[in-house]
């Protein structure tokens, strides 16, 4: 497998030999203790500083809708129908993203956990990456993509 | 905080809404012209220009007003994505309520797609359109995907049937064939079977629930009372008075999402609404029509509820009834709204302030609200600005 690379810094963490799947890079805020994804300059209810905090890789389901159509942004998505769903956190965060898998495939309150997408090619042979959601299958915890 | 000084709406204009790549000064022109004449002005008596666009261009809008005249007019330019004709008038309303000028004009304006892309709208340049297409992680994100993940949770918490979408959208339709200056128009009455045979676009949306995008142009022109009589009395309309102009962003809520290509609460809809009928001293029932950002028919539903039109979870019964509909309780996108009369953005919030004194007036030919004094136009821009502006007839 060509080695992959996060599209972008700052939004998700690869997994290592400790995590099996990747984990978003959020904001807590120890004066609202709450957290935030993506991160935050400063706590938006109270102003006051945050830390990072790496988030839950699992959640549950909010919505979802399969993308058929695509214009604007086509270029950036490989111009192919996929899913998009909105992800709930146990840290009270929730979280937009592609979803992985095909049109039927979802229903809300589904639990959910984070994997990876190519979505381009460095010179490098290397895969650039963002996040996505996929269906959490009982006993198949690993990453697949 | 209420208006410091009375505000009146003295003129407005428009040009047709179309895919037709006509160069956005030649529309800008058309709409500013036929608002000066509805309120039989000249240029000279504007004291202040704020431009509504969103395509990008330096100096564009300053270069658009040397057509009407160069009288000194203090012009600027504001953008606020979908909200931005919205925010031009608000901008010209504070202009005169502040008694900073007796007289203001917003004119929104942005080129269609087609123009856009070859140029002729003096709009996005091929290098800022590589860097907004440049991969990134939001940028995996599309707007519609966000509209139809609100349309899939509200019919999994209410019940919502693809069919009320449709309904909605026909409705939207039928409104824009009754509005010369609506992009769509229909040679025949649309039906909701008709909107759900269209192509899928993002699960439940299709093709004809989605907000047509194309080009063109509106103007509206505020003044103080004195000149607001002045107009009345030489032209013949009723005094329309901006009894609210509210604008409110985001504030936390549980399940706040900060990334996507569109983000923000509904709840923003809930609380600028209420800020505006506190500001205006009315309610609810008290709206004969209203115009909100129906990009996709899942808004329209929602903001029946959030603009307290109905009670929570009932706004399916509302589009079963027909009561959003012209001849109905609460007539809903009178012009077609984003879906029908379409979505070119700078102008978008401005066709709403055009249609809404139009039918106050009571000059809105056949698609007009019977009795209509009390019209509200609300827009979101990108899903993190709210602005609403009620109008009454006087």
């Amino acid at each position: 497998m060509a080695e992959r690379q996060p599209l972008e810094e700052g939004y998700f963490v690869m997994p290592d030999a400790a995590h099996q799947h990747p984990r978003l890079i959020g904001s807590y805020s120890p004066k609202a203790d709450e957290c935030f994804f993506p991160r935050r300059k400063r706590c938006p209810i109270t102003f006051g500083p945050v830390e990072d905090r790496l988030l839950s890789s699992e959640g549950v389901l909010y919505s979802w809708t399969w993308l058929v159509t695509l214009k604007y942004g086509a270029m950036t998505t490989g111009g192919k129908p996929h899913g998009v769903g909105q992800v709930d956190l146990p840290e009270g965060v929730r979280v937009q993203s592609r979803l992985l898998g095909s049109q039927g495939d979802w229903e809300i309150g589904m639990p959910m956990v984070l994997d990876l997408l190519p979505i381009s090619t460095d010179e490098a042979g290397t895969e650039l990456c963002t996040f996505a959601f996929r269906i959490k299958e009982a006993g198949a915890d690993g990453p697949r993509t | 905080m209420a208006l410091e000084h009375d505000v009146y709406v003295i003129g407005v204009g428009m040009h047709r809404i179309s895919a037709a790549p006509t160069p956005v000064r030649d529309m800008a022109f058309d709409a500013g012209i036929n608002a000066m004449n509805d309120a039989g002005i000249e240029f000279d008596t504007v004291g202040a220009l704020y431009n509504g666009y969103a395509s990008g261009g330096m100096t564009v809008g300053v270069t658009l007003a040397k057509d009407f005249g160069l009288t000194g007019v203090p012009v600027a330019h504001v953008e606020n994505a979908s909200a931005t004709g919205s925010s031009a008038f608000r901008e010209a309303v504070l202009s005169v309520a502040g008694g900073h000028s007796r007289c203001a004009m917003a004119l929104g304006f942005d080129p269609s797609p087609g123009a856009m892309m070859s140029g002729g709208g003096g709009a996005l340049s091929a290098g800022m359109l590589s860097a907004f297409f440049k991969p990134s992680v939001e940028g995996t994100l599309l707007p519609a995907a966000f509209f139809a993940l609100w349309a899939v949770r509200r019919m999994h918490e209410a019940g919502t049937t693809v069919e009320t979408y449709a309904k909605i959208a026909a409705k939207n339709w039928n409104h824009a064939r009754l509005n010369p200056y609506a992009q769509r128009q229909a040679d025949h009455q649309i039906t909701a079977e008709e909107v759900l045979n269209s192509t899928m676009i993002a699960y439940p949306h299709t093709s004809m629930m989605a907000a047509a995008v194309g080009g063109g142009a509106a103007c509206a022109i505020v003044a103080d009372r004195e000149l607001a009589e002045q107009v009345r009395d030489r032209m013949g309309h009723p005094l329309v008075k901006v009894v609210s102009s509210r604008s409110e962003s985001e504030r936390y809520t549980p399940g706040h999402l900060f990334m996507g290509a569109v983000v923000g609460p509904s709840e923003l809809t809930r609380s600028t609404s209420q800020a505006a009928y506190e500001e205006s001293g009315l309610g609810p029932a008290d709206l004969d029509l209203v115009h909100v950002h129906d990009a996709f028919p899942v808004e329209e539903l929602l903001y029946y509820e959030l603009l307290g039109i109905c009670g929570e979870g009932e706004g399916d019964k509302l589009v079963a009834e027909g009561a959003t509909e012209i001849g109905g309780r609460i007539p809903f996108s009178t012009d077609g709204g984003l879906i029908g009369r379409g979505h070119p953005v700078g102008p978008t919030g401005l066709a709403q302030i055009w249609d809404t004194t139009v039918q106050v007036r009571g000059q809105a030919g056949s698609r007009q609200v019977e009795g209509a004094r009390t019209g509200m136009a609300h827009m979101m821009g990108a899903g993190s600005v709210c602005i609403i502006h009620i109008l009454q007839r006087q």
